[in-house]
């Protein structure tokens, strides 16, 4: 048999609540705060909470398991990447090469979302420092946000020096790298320990804060009203597709599955380690995270400040407006507003924090295992590349390369890796070794019907959704017809686009070489798979 | 707020919380994984008291 690659380079978890909690660290994100609200808002309040829950229980709660399995199941075989996780899998030439997206989709989503990130925590120490009070309109800080971003319209006026946003995204990736290059124990688990309950203690404060708000002069709505306006159920709308989609494309993002951090994490785990009870709590916390906190939090505060017409219009415009325009707007109009505005913002930097180190876990995993790289060699290396393509967002954000990145790495290649993970797990690795192995060391057992759901429900549910965003936005997007962002693409960002696909072509070119070469380099014979290095619960 | 969105509301934060307590409810009473890198002791440490 081959061996199992380069090195001593297996890591593992400190503690079963610093496991815990980097799991859910990953799946807790600025789309829980800013998605969430406005997804449920937009298509049918309480009847997109029917199609959430089932989302949840036939997509989420199973893909999460077969991550979790799939994941564990590497790190029998020291694999904590994905070409060696499908490949212990489906002992096949082509499995180790299907793994490449499970490099590149979270490298490429890392970098832009460090960018996003870079934002959050800029806009705390605004709010700290009551950079932007003065701005109490919605396009007013619309304005701000766009001179931070360094792109206002011509003439409009510019409030932050040129090298602002570089110098905040520079920062955050410095952080990112630092706590990557401390290791799985040492940096993941301790932010995550540190993290989390910052996240949760600010969220629990705005939550409070914006449920007591009074009723404003002039608007007359109350917190209450932008909570009915989250979950009055708008039946009509259980018969229509998108309203499917768009929960089923939410419990997705939420739970991060398709990125591949969730298996890299797994890794680190051992037969004997429980996987399905820490599955469930991780989305259990995830989606406390999510619908009792991020529902009551940014929604409300709109629709109490804005009204309910004047919150759907914003809700219109998309996240970032909601979470870094209407929120300065409404906390320049509190007591303690500046210490509120770092509690959102920071809750948003730790949520988003907490995902972001997990997504270059799996591509740092396979050069320390594979090529024998030092992980402090790995993260800084990969915080180097990082730095050169985020300059380009940070540079190139008016163009929509930005857009063009979160859509075929961020939104339709999680689609892509789940399918073929749900199909190497549930179908070739056969739905009765993948029910067993899920099972190892698991400290509840999963009702039997999962079973069925997770060999034939998801993948279906997967597929579907595939074909459906392939016809609607996928072909349209390449061809050009329209625009990552959505609307009408302008005809002048079309070379920065198309600059964009290439890296990420050139980004899995680029993964399918080194593939083949840490295969040769360790002589693994795909027919025969890798020699088991987790021993644990055999003769104990 | 109307009967319907505090049904949904109320049915959503009953489950996810409901959820939630449960899956951390069984973690907190399995002794398990007390060491889960394998090389301590399977179980927590006897009080001082116990072993006297």
């Amino acid at each position: 048999m081959a061996s199992s690659g380069s090195g001593n380079s297996h890591e593992a978890w400190g503690s079963r609540i610093g496991l815990i909690l980097a799991m859910a660290g990953n799946a807790i994100g600025l789309g829980n705060f800013l998605r969430f609200p406005r997804q449920a808002a937009a298509n049918g309040g309480g009847s997109f909470m029917i199609t959430y829950f089932i989302a949840l229980l036939l997509l989420g709660i199973p893909l999460m398991w077969i991550e979790w399995g799939i994941g564990r199941n590497g790190g029998r075989y020291r694999k904590g990447h994905t070409p060696g996780m499908f490949a212990a899998i489906w002992r096949h030439p082509a499995a180790k090469y299907l793994g490449a997206v499970g490099l590149v989709v979270p490298l490429v989503v890392m970098i832009y979302y460090t960018y996003i990130e870079s934002w959050t925590a800029a806009f705390a120490w605004f709010s700290l420092t009551k950079d932007y009070w003065g701005h109490t309109t919605q396009e007013g800080m619309i304005g701000y946000l766009q001179s931070f971003q360094a792109i206002s319209p011509e003439g409009a006026p510019v409030y932050h020096k040129p090298w602002t946003p570089y110098a905040f995204f520079i920062g955050t990736l410095f952080i990112n790298i630092w706590v990557l290059s401390k290791g799985i124990s040492g940096g993941i688990e301790k932010l995550a320990k540190i993290g989390m309950p910052i996240l949760f203690l600010f969220a629990i404060i705005l939550a409070g804060v914006v449920l007591f708000l009074p009723a404003q002069p002039g608007i007359g709505a109350t917190p209450w009203q932008g909570l009915e306006f989250i979950y009055k159920p708008d039946y009509s709308r259980l018969d229509e597709p998108g309203v499917w989609l768009a929960s089923a494309g939410q419990i997705f993002f939420t739970l991060s599955v398709g990125m591949c951090t969730l298996t890299a994490y797994a890794s680190y785990l051992s037969k004997k380690d429980d996987i399905t009870l820490n599955g469930l709590a991780t989305a259990a916390t995830n989606e406390t995270a999510e619908v009792v906190l991020g529902g009551t939090i940014a929604i409300p505060a709109a629709v109490t400040f804005f009204g309910v017409s004047g919150a759907m219009a914003i809700a219109q415009g998309g996240s970032f407006d909601l979470g870094f325009a209407t929120m300065p707007v409404v906390f320049q109009q509190l007591p303690f507003g500046n210490l509120l505005g770092v509690a959102w913002f920071g809750l948003l930097f730790f949520a988003g924090i907490t995902s972001s180190v997990a997504m270059l876990t799996p591509i740092t995993a396979f050069f320390r295992e594979e090529f024998g790289f030092k992980r402090e060699t790995v993260a800084w290396s990969l915080g180097a590349l990082c730095l050169v393509f985020g300059l380009m967002h940070v540079y190139w954000l008016q163009h929509g390369v930005l857009d063009e990145w979160d859509y075929w790495a961020g939104t339709f290649g999680l689609v892509v890796v789940a399918v073929i993970e749900v199909i190497l797990f549930m179908w070739i690795f056969k739905p009765s070794k993948a029910w067993e192995s899920i099972h190892q060391g698991a400290d509840i057992r999963i009702p039997l019907i999962f079973k069925f759901v997770m060999t034939y429900v998801t993948p279906v549910y997967l597929l579907f959704i595939l074909g459906w965003w392939g016809w609607v936005d996928a072909i349209p997007i390449l061809l050009n017809e329209k625009s990552a962002g959505g609307g009408v693409l302008d005809p002048a960002n079309t070379p920065f686009i198309t600059f964009a696909r290439a890296v990420i072509v050139l980004f899995a070119i680029t993964a399918v070489v080194l593939i083949k070469m840490a295969w040769v380099r360790n002589k693994y014979d795909d027919r025969k798979g890798f020699v088991e290095v987790d021993r644990s619960g055999e003769g104990a | 707020m109307s009967t319907s969105a505090i049904f949904f509301m109320a049915g959503s934060w009953t489950f996810v919380l409901g959820l939630t307590f449960w899956s951390f409810y069984k973690l907190m009473q399995d002794k398990k994984h007390f060491d889960p890198d394998g090389i301590g002791p399977a179980g927590p440490p006897v009080p001082a008291e116990t072993e006297q």
